[in-house]
C-alpha cells in the first residue's frame, strides 16, 4: 500500500477510534480522547492529501463494505487538494474543540447525558463529520461519492443541532439546514444518477470515458442539476439561505470545520463532475457560473459588511468567498471551451488557491469568533468592544485572520485575488464578444467584494475588539484556555505560510489542475524564490514576500527616525497619556461610541435598494398627552432579500397546500390504511387496463 | 529582472523626491488656493515648518486607547515609501519591480488607510469611528474604479506591471489621445481626488467635525504622531497625482540611464506641480457634496472606466 | 485628411458624443441637461463632418452643418426657452430631476451595462464591414439605449424630451456611421419631424404646467381616476 493509501487509512482508522470513544468515554475523558483522535485523522488526511497532490494517486474497491456496488476510492491530485485542506481545517478545530468544549460556567445546567457541545452525541459527530468529509473527495464512484456525502449532511446537521436546547434559533436554523441539503441531495442524486445510467457505469472512471458519447442535452442537464446541488452547499446565492442560519448556531469548531471545509466540497463538485467527468462543456454552463459565483461574492460580502452578528458576518463572508472561487472555476471552464488552456489553467490556480487561502483564514476567524462568544457569552457586534486588554492572544490572532480576509498586500486573501483578477484581465484576448462583455463585469465584481471585504473586517476588528467595552458582559471577558489559542495559532501560522511564500503551494497546485485542464503548468515559482509567483508566458509577477520586506524596512526606517528625534530631547521622549479630546467635550462614556450598526450605515444607505433594510420607531406617549413622548424604541434590521422574495413565497404556497390538503388526513386510521388500499388497486387496474 | 545600479538609485531617489517634496505641494496648492481666493497665503515651505514644530511636541496617548493606535501611523507613512521606491516615477527599473503591479500599488494605499480607520475606531470616541466608517465607505466603493480603469490601460500591454504600461506609452505617443486614455485618465482622476480626501469628496482644511471623513479618523492625534499621519496624506498625494501623469503623460521617465536621472525626476517635479495646481485651482471653484452624492461621483467615475474598457473594443480601428 | 487623425478625429467625437450622453444621466439640474445634449449635438455635427471630409462628400458636409445647428442651437434653445419660463412660474425645484425612478448611481450603473449590451449585439453589423466608422456603431447604438432609459425613468417632462433627443441623435449616428449617409431628403424629413415633435412636446409641457403647476409626469396617472 503506497504512502498516500496508508495515510488515509490511518485518518479513518483514527476517526472511527475518536468517534467511539467520543460515544462511550465518560465526559472528561471524552473530550480529550475525542479530540486526540480527530487530531490524528486530521494529521493523517494531511500527509494523505499532500501526497497525492505530488502525484502518488492510490486507489481501491472495497466490495463487502456496501452492499452492491462496494465502496471504490481513489486519491488523485485533485482529490489530494480538498482532501489536505479538510485535514489541516480538523488539525485546528480538534485542537480548539478540547477547550471548547470544556464545560464553562455558560454551558452549565443542561442535561446529563447526550446533548450540548461536550455531549456524546456532538462528541462522537465531529469525528465522523471529519470521516465524511475526507471520503467525499476520494470517492470513486457515484455510490460511493453519495453515501458519503449524506453522512457529511447528516453528521453536521446533527452537530447544527447540538445547542438546540439552549436556543430557540438552533432548531430553526437546523430545520433549514436539513431541508436545503436534502434538497441539494436530491438533484445532486438525479444528475448523478442520469449521468452513470446513460454512460452505463457508476464508476468516475466509466463515466469519464463515456461523457464525449453523450448527447450535449443530457450533458447539459446533468450539469446544470448537479451544479444546483453542489453550490447550494457551497452557499451560492440564491441557494445560499441556510448558511448564514446554519454555521453561526452551530457551535465555533463546528462552524469552522463547516464553513472552511464542507463548502469547499460543494465546489469538489462543481469542479470534479464539470470540468473532470464531463470534460468541459459549452460556454453557457461556464458563464452561469461564472455569473453565480459573481452575484454571490457580491451579495454576500455586503450582507456581511451590515450583518451584527460576528458569526453571521463570517458565515455570509463564506458565500462571498466561495463566490470568488466560482468566479474562477467559471472563468476556467469558459477559457477552456474558448481554447485557452493555459489561461484555462491559471483561472482554476486561482480558485483552487483561494480554496486553501480561505480555509486557512476562516478556520481561524471562526474559531476566534468562538472565543470571543466562549469570554463573553455574546455574538453581537454592538455589544463588544474592549478586547484587546483581557484577550490579547485572540484579538492579535483574529487581527490576523482579518488581514488575511481582507485581501490587502501582507495577507494570503491578496495573492490568490491577485491571481484571480490576473487570469480575468488576461481573458480578453481570447475570449472573444462574450469574454469582451464578461470579464470587465466579472473584474468589477471581484474589486466591490473585495473593497466591501475590508470595509466589513474593519469593521468586525475595529468594532469588536478595539475601543472600549460596549456592554458589562464584554469588560468582563476572559482570555481562552491554551488549547483553544493554540489551535487558533496554527492556523494562523499556516495562513501566514501561506501568504508569504504562495510559490510552493500553486506550483503544488499545478499536479491537481491538471486534472481538470489538460495542459501546460500556469504558475511558475523557481525553487531559490518560493516568495515570487511567475505566470507562465505573461508579463507579471508577483513578490508577497518583497512587499512585506520593503514594507517592514520602511516602518523600522520610520519608527528609528522617530526614536532618533525624541532621543535628542529625552524629556520628551516619554509618551504622556491624557484623556481623549473628542472635541472637547467631557469624558464620554461608552455609549457614546460607533458601534457596528452605525458604522455600516453610510454602506446600507449607499446599498438601500439592495439591502432594503427595516426600521420600525415605536412612539409611545405619556398617558395624559398624545404630544408628550414617553419612550421610542427604534428597531433596524436588515433581512436576507432573496429569503425574502424567493423562499417567502414558496414557504407560503408549501404551507397553503398543506392546509388545503388537511382534510384528507382526518386522523382516521381506516382513511389511512384505505388510501393505501385505493392507490394499490389503482395501480393493478391502470396496469391492467394498460397492458 | 536583474537588479541595476542606475535602478536602485533611481529608486532612491524617487523615495527622496517624493518624500521631501510631498510637503511642498500641499503647500504650493494652499498657496495657489490663497492666492486664487484673495489672500497672501503662508508660502510653499509652510508645511514643513509645521511638521518641524510637530515633530517637536510630547507625544500624547489618549486614555483608553492600545497598541493599534500607536503603530497606525507608520503604516500610512510606511506604504507610501514602498509605493514611492516601486512606481515608475523617475525610473521603470525599480529593483522592487516584483511588486510593481497596479493591484499591489492600490492594495498598499488601501493598507495605510485601514491602518488608520483602525486607530480612528481604536480611540474609542463617536468622531473617530465616524471618520473610519466614512473613509472605508469612500474606499470600498473606489475600488471597482480603480481595478477597472487599470483593466482598460492593461488591455493593449498585456500585463498590469505599472512599468511595462509606461514604457508601452513612451513607445506608442499617439495612444494617449485615444478615447480609451481619456476616459480611464477622468475615471482615475476621480478616483485620485476620492482617495486623497480632496474637494468634493472631502474637504481638508475643514474645521467643522461632522462634515470631515479623513481628518475626523486622526482627530485624536498630536505632536510627532500627527506628522507623520499629515506628511503621509501629503505622500499620498504626491504619488497618485504622478501616477496619473505618468500614466498618460509619461515622458521623462528613463529607464536604466543614470545620466538621464536628473531629468526625470526635475520632470516629475513640473507635471505633479502642474496637477496640483489645476486641482488646487478647480477646488477654489467647487463645494464639499454631501457625504451620499459621493457615490453618485463614484458611480460615475466607474461608468467611465467601464465605458474605457469597452471603448477599448468599440474603437479597434484605432 | 490622412488615416490616422481621421480615426482619431472620429474616435474623439465619438467619445464625446457617448460621454454627454451618459452624463445626462448623472446631472440632476435641467439647464446643464440641455447644456449636454447641446454637446451632444455639435459632437453628433463634427461626427458627420468627419465622415463627410474623409469620403470628400460635399452634400455630408452640408448635412454636417444642418445637423450642427439644428442639435447644438435650436433644439436647445427651444428648451432653454421652456426651462425659462417654467423656472419662472413653478420656483427652483421644478428645474431639478429631484426624485428619478431609477437613482442616479443606479442609472450610471445601468448606463455601463447598456454599453456592454450594445456592444455585444452590434458585432455582427461590425464584422460585416469592419472599418473604423463601423466600429463606432455601439457607441451610437448606446446612446440610443440610454435615451430610451431615460425616457423609462425620468420624471420631468423636460428631462423626458431630452431622453427622446437622444434616442433620435443616436439613431442619426448609426444612419451615419454605417451608410455614411442617408439622402438629404430624407434627413431633413427627419429632422423636421424632430423640431415639430419638439414644439409639440414644449406646448404640452406647458399646458401641463398650466393645468397642474408642476411636470412630474407621474401626476398624470391620476387623471385616470
Amino acid at each position: 500500500m503506497s504512502l498516500t493509501g496508508a495515510a488515509f487509512a490511518v485518518a479513518m482508522g483514527s476517526s472511527a477510534l475518536a468517534a467511539a470513544a467520543g460515544a462511550a468515554l465518560p465526559r472528561r475523558a471524552r473530550r480529550i480522547t475525542a479530540g486526540a483522535g480527530t487530531l490524528a485523522a486530521g494529521g493523517a488526511a494531511g500527509v494523505a492529501g499532500v501526497a497525492a497532490m505530488a502525484g502518488r494517486s492510490w486507489g481501491t474497491w472495497l466490495p463487502d463494505v456496501l452492499p452492491l456496488a462496494g465502496v471504490r476510492l481513489a486519491l488523485d491530485p485533485l482529490s489530494g487538494v480538498f482532501l489536505a485542506v479538510t485535514g489541516a481545517v480538523a488539525v485546528c478545530a480538534a485542537v480548539y474543540g478540547v477547550g471548547y468544549a470544556r464545560p464553562g460556567k455558560e454551558a452549565a445546567g443542561h442535561g446529563p447525558g447526550g446533548l450540548g457541545v461536550d455531549g456524546r452525541v456532538a462528541q462522537a459527530m465531529v469525528p465522523l463529520f471529519v470521516a465524511a468529509m475526507l471520503l467525499v473527495p476520494a470517492a470513486a464512484s457515484v455510490s460511493t461519492f453519495l453515501v458519503a456525502w449524506e453522512l457529511m449532511a447528516l453528521a453536521s446537521l446533527l452537530l447544527v443541532a447540538a445547542e438546540h436546547r439552549r436556543r430557540a434559533a438552533v432548531a430553526e436554523a437546523g430545520l433549514w439546514y436539513a431541508v436545503m441539503t436534502h434538497l441539494g441531495l436530491v438533484v445532486v442524486l438525479a444528475g448523478l444518477a442520469a449521468f452513470a445510467a446513460e454512460a452505463h457505469g457508476e464508476t468516475f472512471a466509466a463515466m469519464r470515458a463515456a461523457s464525449a458519447g453523450l448527447s450535449p442535452a443530457v450533458r447539459g442537464a446533468v450539469f446544470v442539476a448537479t451544479f444546483a446541488g453542489f453550490a447550494s452547499k457551497a452557499g451560492i446565492v440564491p441557494l445560499h439561505v441556510w448558511l448564514p442560519r446554519a454555521h453561526p448556531e452551530a457551535p465555533s469548531h463546528v462552524s469552522a470545520l463547516m464553513s472552511a471545509a464542507m463548502v469547499n466540497l460543494g465546489v469538489y463538485g462543481i469542479v470534479r463532475v464539470g470540468l473532470d467527468l464531463l470534460g468541459g462543456g459549452p460556454a453557457w454552463w461556464w458563464l452561469l457560473v461564472l455569473a453565480a459565483g459573481a452575484v454571490s461574492a457580491v451579495y454576500g460580502i455586503l450582507q456581511a459588511a451590515v450583518a451584527a452578528d460576528i458569526k453571521r458576518l463570517l458565515a455570509y463572508s463564506t458565500c462571498e468567498n466561495m463566490g470568488l472561487v466560482l468566479i474562477g472555476v467559471g472563468a476556467c471552464g469558459f477559457l477552456r471551451s474558448s481554447g485557452a488552456g493555459a489561461l484555462a489553467a491559471l483561472a482554476l490556480t486561482a480558485a483552487l488557491l483561494h480554496v486553501v487561502n480561505h480555509a486557512g483564514f476562516k478556520t481561524l476567524l471562526f474559531l476566534a469568533a468562538g472565543s470571543v462568544l466562549h469570554a463573553t457569552g455574546t455574538r453581537d457586534l454592538d455589544a463588544l468592544g474592549g478586547l484587546r486588554s483581557p484577550m490579547p492572544a485572540t484579538t492579535a490572532l483574529f487581527g490576523v485572520g482579518a488581514l488575511m480576509a481582507s485581501a490587502l498586500p501582507p495577507g494570503n486573501g491578496f495573492v490568490s485575488e491577485w491571481l484571480l483578477l490576473q487570469s480575468l484581465i488576461h481573458a480578453l484576448p481570447s475570449g472573444g464578444t462574450l469574454a469582451a462583455v464578461t470579464m470587465p463585469l466579472a473584474v468589477a465584481a471581484v474589486a466591490l467584494s473585495a473593497g466591501l471585504a475590508i470595509a466589513t473586517f474593519v469593521r468586525a476588528f475595529g468594532v469588536g475588539f478595539l475601543a472600549r467595552p460596549r456592554t458589562p458582559a464584554a469588560g468582563r471577558a476572559h482570555e481562552s484556555p491554551p488549547s483553544m489559542v493554540t489551535g487558533m495559532a496554527v492556523a494562523a501560522v499556516c495562513c501566514v505560510v501561506l501568504a508569504l511564500v504562495p510559490g510552493p503551494v500553486a506550483g503544488g497546485l499545478s499536479r491537481a489542475v491538471a486534472v481538470a485542464v489538460p495542459g501546460p503548468k500556469a504558475v511558475t515559482g523557481p525553487a531559490a524564490d518560493a516568495g515570487t509567483l511567475h505566470l507562465a508566458g505573461l508579463p507579471s509577477t508577483m513578490s508577497p514576500l518583497l512587499i512585506v520586506g520593503a514594507l517592514l524596512a520602511a516602518v523600522v526606517a520610520l519608527a528609528a527616525v522617530l526614536r532618533g528625534a525624541a532621543l535628542r530631547r529625552t524629556e520628551r521622549l516619554a509618551r504622556r497619556r491624557a484623556r481623549p479630546w473628542d472635541c472637547g467635550a467631557g469624558p464620554m462614556s461608552a455609549r457614546t461610541e460607533y458601534t457596528a450598526t452605525s458604522f455600516a450605515e453610510p454602506l446600507q444607505r449607499v446599498f438601500d435598494d439592495v439591502l432594503a433594510p427595516e426600521t420600525d420607531v415605536d412612539v409611545t406617549p405619556v398617558a395624559e398627552s398624545a404630544y408628550l413622548v414617553d419612550s421610542v424604541t427604534y428597531r433596524a434590521r436588515v433581512g436576507d432579500r432573496v429569503e425574502h422574495r424567493l423562499y417567502r413565497p414558496v414557504l407560503a404556497a408549501v404551507a397553503w397546500a398543506g392546509r388545503a390538503a388537511r382534510p384528507l388526513a382526518n386522523g382516521s386510521v381506516h382513511r389511512y390504511v384505505g388510501y393505501g388500499f385505493y392507490a394499490f388497486t389503482g395501480v393493478l387496474v391502470a396496469l391492467a387496463v394498460l397492458r | 529582472m536583474s537588479v541595476t545600479v542606475a535602478g536602485s538609485v533611481g529608486a532612491a531617489a524617487q523615495v527622496v523626491l517624493v518624500g521631501a517634496g510631498a510637503p511642498l505641494l500641499v503647500g504650493l496648492m494652499r498657496q495657489v488656493r490663497a492666492r486664487l481666493e484673495g489672500r497672501a497665503g503662508a508660502g510653499v515651505l509652510q508645511p514643513w515648518r509645521d511638521l518641524r514644530k510637530l515633530m517637536r511636541k510630547q507625544p500624547i496617548t489618549p486614555d483608553g486607547t492600545g497598541p493599534v493606535f500607536r503603530v497606525a501611523p507608520l503604516l500610512p507613512a510606511a506604504t507610501a515609501l514602498v509605493i514611492a521606491a516601486v512606481i515608475p516615477i523617475a525610473t521603470t527599473a525599480s529593483p522592487l519591480d516584483g511588486a510593481a503591479d497596479l493591484f499591489a500599488v492600490t492594495a498598499l494605499l488601501a493598507l495605510g488607510t485601514v491602518a488608520l480607520a483602525l486607530a480612528g475606531l481604536d480611540t474609542g470616541t463617536a468622531f473617530g469611528g465616524m471618520g473610519a466608517s466614512r473613509e472605508t465607505t469612500v474606499m470600498a466603493l473606489v475600488e471597482p474604479t480603480i481595478l477597472v480603469s487599470v483593466f482598460a490601460l492593461s488591455v493593449r500591454v498585456g500585463s498590469t506591471n505599472l512599468g511595462a504600461i509606461v514604457t508601452s506609452t513612451l513607445h506608442e505617443p499617439q495612444r494617449v489621445i485615444s478615447p480609451v486614455s481619456l476616459l480611464a485618465a477622468i475615471a482615475l482622476a476621480v478616483v485620485t481626488i476620492a482617495e486623497t480626501g480632496r474637494i468634493p469628496v472631502d474637504n481638508p482644511a475643514t474645521h467643522l467635525e461632522l462634515t470631515m471623513v479623513h481628518e475626523a479618523m486622526v482627530l485624536e492625534y498630536s505632536g510627532p504622531d500627527l506628522a507623520l499621519v499629515e506628511w503621509a496624506s501629503a505622500m499620498r498625494l504626491t504619488l497618485l497625482l504622478g501616477l496619473v501623469a505618468n500614466l498618460f503623460a509619461p515622458w521623462g521617465v528613463t529607464g536604466a540611464s543614470m545620466a538621464m536621472l536628473p531629468l526625470a525626476v526635475a520632470a516629475y517635479a513640473a507635471k505633479v506641480a502642474v496637477l496640483g495646481g489645476v486641482l488646487a485651482a478647480g477646488e477654489v471653484f467647487m463645494a464639499k457634496l454631501r457625504m451620499f452624492r459621493v457615490p453618485e461621483l463614484l458611480a460615475g467615475s466607474f461608468v467611465l472606466a467601464l465605458l474605457a474598457v469597452a471603448a477599448s473594443f468599440f474603437l479597434v480601428g484605432t | 485628411m490622412n488615416d490616422t487623425l481621421y480615426v482619431q478625429l472620429l474616435d474623439l467625437a465619438c467619445g464625446a458624443f457617448l460621454l454627454a450622453g451618459v452624463l445626462v444621466l448623472w446631472r440632476r439640474d435641467l439647464a446643464a441637461i440641455v447644456r449636454l445634449f447641446a454637446v451632444q449635438g455639435a459632437a453628433l455635427g463634427v461626427l458627420v463632418a468627419v465622415l463627410g471630409v474623409h469620403d470628400g462628400d460635399t452634400e455630408v458636409i452640408g448635412l454636417a452643418v444642418g445637423i450642427g445647428l439644428l442639435r447644438a442651437v435650436l433644439l436647445p434653445w427651444l428648451l432653454r426657452r421652456a426651462l425659462a419660463a417654467s423656472g419662472g412660474a413653478a420656483g427652483p425645484a421644478a428645474n431639478r430631476e429631484t426624485a428619478p425612478l431609477v437613482n442616479v448611481a443606479a442609472s450610471l450603473v445601468v448606463a455601463a451595462l447598456l454599453a456592454l449590451l450594445a456592444y455585444a449585439v452590434t458585432r455582427p453589423v461590425v464584422a460585416l464591414d469592419p472599418s473604423p466608422a463601423a466600429h463606432a456603431v455601439p457607441v451610437a447604438l448606446t446612446v440610443v439605449l440610454i435615451g430610451f432609459f431615460a425616457l423609462v425613468t425620468r420624471r420631468r417632462a423636460l428631462s423626458q424630451v431630452v431622453g427622446f433627443l437622444l434616442v433620435d441623435n443616436g439613431i442619426t449616428a448609426v444612419a451615419f456611421l454605417t451608410t455614411s449617409g442617408v439622402p438629404l431628403i430624407v434627413e431633413g424629413g427627419v429632422s423636421l419631424d424632430v423640431l415639430l415633435a419638439v414644439l409639440v412636446l414644449q406646448l404640452l409641457t406647458a399646458r401641463i404646467r398650466a393645468a397642474f403647476g408642476d411636470t412630474d409626469l407621474d401626476g398624470l396617472r391620476e387623471l385616470r381616476d
